[in-house]
């Protein structure tokens, strides 16, 4: 257990949050500043027959109108796309990228088309309003059916079928072979349906360029600050180092701040062009229709088994939206992410998945809190689930028999994935003991009485966190002449709680106290490597980093303490942050007093830390109860245990906070949260909080345990798994299972997410066992 | 158009467009961008201010109605150091991102002005327009029970 921060605050983030003094993007206010809007497509799917602007350029207030010819004359690149990946025939996938501003053709509603930038934000939207555009409009399909059936209307003329790939992993001839001779096989069809991640602050962004320097900053919530400024200096094929990004405080990201949207693009060529700071604040219904939206995934699970009950292989064949366009992560979400841990937590002998990635009349699909990981966490557990149900075995002897034993690692999974470590069996065992079993028969009769069907689901989901795209994560550490610690790499936060965590770290480490450490990521910094926050890794990552920079910095002073003692460096050690002289007078003397000693000369005290930090294998065992009132359908959990093994824990109540937070948003998903687009017309229905569900504070956890179960790993230096992605990989299954596990008992069968009250009850009324 | 109003304890004035909502004075205005716009249906609660001592979502007030009133926004708070709800929101790990945060502590100060002694249901209502896409809400619950307890008296 670590000491706590030495205030009356939990975080170090925490005194300009709770007071109103925290920098968001849109908080900015600087002199000039001109205020961008973007016109954006009415239609999921039209040709634009013709523009006129002209009543919008002699708007009261408007500096400039921009559209698709002057991105084409700036010579802006597409929003790009991450990874092309090829079909078994070695064919690559049909990459349609996005543009900027649509020029001949739009795809979805809210496709930006053009962009005005007038004195006040009103005056841009009332400008705006003047737009006349002409649209043909066409056919819209925003479903896997209709976006595949022969004959549909093409979004584009390079992908055949509205089909980028269909790409496959594993081994199919294994998989058909294991099938063949299986005692028992099931299958279950897994949706995970469109979701809009929704942090609470709405995308912002408003830069200025600096002439003398010909450099353009760039202010705008990110998940690091390199990765942003690599995506803008792509994008508009400007010099890497004319362009800055800052980043302050974030409200949330979820995956959906990492990556440069047209708002930016726009946002920096009206700035060079005015030579005034322009900005843009998003309106809840406008990041709608533009943060790119989450999941839309579905996944038909097979599973093979023999008589006693152990897995010979599992298929998935996957249908992946990624809306109209390839953007950003959501070839390497349908490919990678759901093929590398398809095996889950089990030794699976064959694996085969199929992934047919489609386009269709709806905004593009990016990275939402675990990118296909609780996807994947999903199917398979609600596969092996239905699979013991089925066949009238039990869920919890097959989960235990398949586990990959704790002897078994390193274990190479039937993909190729290399797992390092893990206890299963204990974790699921600890989480077992935690969740009252005994008690369960009797919940079950009082919840009868209540009205309600109770259901228990047990799930255990693996993961893995992220590799990270840069070679390495650096951190350059610096004193100044009051022996405070500034700490500067690349990762930001948005709620993780950077500052308090790596404070706590060196103070782990070196015994400085976490108040004489800072934190800084949202600077342009240049000179260092390192990777954004995402895919969990931050703290294993950047904490590696700053662990080797405690190291460094111990050994640094090394010298400088023998020299202060007048002894050989060969008679001193140190461990935990304080020296001591092995033989001798056997004085000891502890860096942080070290450090103060100095006075001003801490100020030349410093060193970049570093460390090269691969993916881990965050897992664990959630347990769910679930209540569902007969008369109403209305569904809530009335338990919930968790155990999480996310390696050494830092910032216990971090943790938790994040486990929350997680498995919070897989309720959302589990009971209400839905993009819905109208079949005919490709028109957003769920538009605004007013249609789409966001949890609320009543009926949530009411009854959660959580504890956490570290076993060791050595893929990285801090000895950390990660916990960003945890909650929602162990919600999805575990309350999808306790759903599945009620409507059982009147015989109704499984279905898709969300359990919303209607269909619920719907599914209860129309069931052979109802009460 | 002029309004006067009386803002975190001192009287100020403005001249703005009748359409002006209270959120936008209150940001663009007067600076005071503690107060945060985080939709624009009335659902999220992140622009909850004080206006005569109740809470207010400011998103969807006009200006000019704010004339003559007393509004307080969370930089108005604590204006002797940290309010209570302030410090528990933070000990009980009761925010992650902060951007709902200042709606938050807002509508929980009303909250237990109206209900000193809230039941978890009471909070879970009272709060139930305001939202939180980080915290799960779990600690923010627990957060207010504190407050309510150190408002009353009682030791955390």
């Amino acid at each position: 257990m670590n000491a706590p921060l030495s205030s009356a605050l939990l975080r170090k983030e925490d005194q300009r949050l709770i007071t109103g003094t925290g920098q968001f993007s849109a908080d900015a206010h600087p002199v000039g500043l001109l205020h961008g809007h973007v016109i954006r497509s009415p239609h999921a799917h039209a040709r634009i027959a013709r523009i006129d602007l002209s009543a919008v350029r002699s708007a009261a207030g408007v500096h400039l109108v921009l559209t698709a010819q002057d991105v084409q004359a700036a010579g802006f690149a597409d929003l790009p796309n991450a990874v092309q990946v090829k079909d078994p025939q070695g064919q690559p996938q049909a990459v349609c990228t996005m543009p900027v501003l649509a020029h001949d053709k739009v795809l979805y509603v809210g496709q930006p088309v053009a962009w005005v930038v007038a004195d006040t934000a009103l005056q841009a939207q009332d400008a705006a309003e003047l737009a006349h555009i002409d649209y043909d409009t066409l056919d819209a399909v925003v479903t896997y059916a209709d976006a595949t059936a022969p004959g549909a209307v093409q979004l584009h003329a390079q992908a055949p079928g509205n089909t980028s790939v269909k790409f496959e992993a594993g081994d199919r001839a294994a998989v058909d072979a294991a099938f063949a001779q299986a005692h028992y096989v099931s299958d279950i069809d897994v949706d995970s349906q469109r979701l809009v991640g929704s942090p609470m602050e709405p995308r912002a962004v408003w830069a200025w360029h600096d002439e003398a320097k010909g450099i353009t900053h760039v202010h705008t919530p990110t998940q690091g600050v390199g990765g942003m400024a690599g995506f803008l200096a792509h994008i508009t094929r400007w010099p890497h180092e004319s362009v800055e990004v800052h980043t302050h405080d974030v409200g949330g990201s979820f995956g959906l701040r990492g990556t440069a949207y047209s708002e930016h693009l726009m946002v920096l060529l009206s700035t060079r062009q005015l030579k005034r700071p322009v900005g843009w604040v998003g309106s809840r219904s406008e990041v709608f229709v533009s943060d790119w939206h989450g999941r839309a995934l579905r996944l038909h699970g097979h599973i093979a088994l023999d008589a006693q009950g152990r897995i010979l292989a599992m298929r998935f064949e996957n249908q992946v939206d990624v809306g109209a366009y390839n953007v950003y992560f959501s070839t390497h979400i349908g490919a990678r992410n759901l093929s590398i841990t398809m095996g889950g937590a089990y030794q699976v002998p064959a694996l085969h998945m199929s992934s047919h990635i489609y386009f269709t009349n709806t905004v593009p699909v990016s990275a939402y809190r675990g990118a296909g990981r609780p996807d994947i966490a999903y199917a398979i557990d609600r596969l092996i689930d239905h699979a013991a149900q089925q066949h009238g075995l039990d869920g919890v002897a097959i989960r235990r028999k398949n586990f990959i034993a704790p002897h078994a690692f390193p274990y190479t999974t039937a993909n190729q994935t290399v797992y390092d470590s893990g206890h299963f069996e204990a974790v699921m065992d600890h989480a077992i003991g935690m969740s009252e079993p005994q008690g369960l028969a009797q919940r079950r009769a009082d919840a009868l009485q209540r009205g309600c069907l109770l259901g228990r689901g047990l799930a255990y989901y693996l993961e893995a966190s992220g590799p990270g795209g840069a070679a390495k994560d650096q951190v350059r550490g610096s004193f100044d002449a009051q022996g405070v610690l500034t700490l500067r790499a690349l990762t930001g936060a948005s709620g993780q709680g950077h500052e308090t965590s790596f404070a706590q770290i060196v103070q782990n480490e070196i015994g400085l106290s976490a108040s004489a450490v800072r934190y800084l990521a949202g600077e342009p910094e240049q000179g260092l490597v390192g990777n954004s926050t995402g895919g969990s890794r931050t703290l294993y990552g950047a904490g590696s980093a700053i662990k080797n920079l405690c190291q460094q910095l111990m050994d640094q002073a090394k010298p400088a303490i023998a020299a202060l003692w007048a002894c050989d460096t060969a008679n001193i050690s140190h461990a935990k942050g304080e020296w001591q002289e092995m033989s001798g007078a056997k004085r000891r003397l502890r860096f942080a007093d070290w450090i103060a000693s100095l006075g001003a000369q801490a100020a030349q005290v410093q060193a970049v830390g570093e460390a090269t930090s691969g993916a881990t294998f965050p897992n664990g065992c959630h347990i769910a109860e679930v209540e569902i009132n007969i008369a109403s359908g209305v569904a809530e959990v009335s338990h919930y245990w968790a155990v999480d093994d996310v390696g050494l824990v830092i910032s216990p109540e971090q943790v938790l906070g994040q486990v929350h937070g997680g498995v919070v948003q897989g309720m959302g998903q589990a009971f209400g949260e839905h993009v819905i687009y109208d079949r005919e017309t490709g028109q957003l229905l769920t538009g605004s909080y007013m249609d789409y569900p966001m949890p609320r504070a009543g009926g949530l956890l009411r009854h959660f345990h959580h504890e956490t179960h570290a076993v060791h790993t050595d893929l990285n230096l801090l000895g950390a798994k990660g916990v960003g992605e945890s909650g929602c990989s162990g919600s999805l299954p575990a309350l999808a299972n306790a759903v599945s596990d009620a409507l059982r008992q009147v015989g109704a069968p499984p279905m898709d997410m969300p359990f919303t009250p209607a269909k619920l009850w719907a599914a209860i009324q129309a069931a052979p066992g109802k009460p | 158009m002029k309004l006067n109003l009386t803002l975190n304890g001192t009287p100020r004035s403005a001249d703005v467009p009748e359409r002006t909502l209270l959120a936008d004075l209150l940001r663009d205005t007067f600076g005071m961008t503690g107060t945060h716009v985080g939709c624009d249906t009335t659902q999220c609660g992140c622009c909850t201010v004080h206006v005569d001592g109740q809470a207010v979502k400011s998103c969807t007030m006009l200006a000019v109605q704010a004339d003559g009133c007393t509004v307080t926004t969370i930089e108005g708070l604590g204006a002797d150091g940290l309010h209570p709800v302030q410090q528990a929101f933070s000990q009980c790990h009761g925010l992650q991102c902060g951007f709902c945060t200042p709606g938050m502590v807002m509508a929980t100060v009303d909250l237990l002005r109206r209900n000193p002694k809230p039941t978890p249901e009471d909070i879970a209502e009272g709060l139930s327009g305001n939202l939180c896409r980080c915290t799960g809400y779990v600690n923010i619950i627990r957060a207010v029970q504190q407050a309510s307890q150190v408002m009353q008296g009682d030791k955390p």
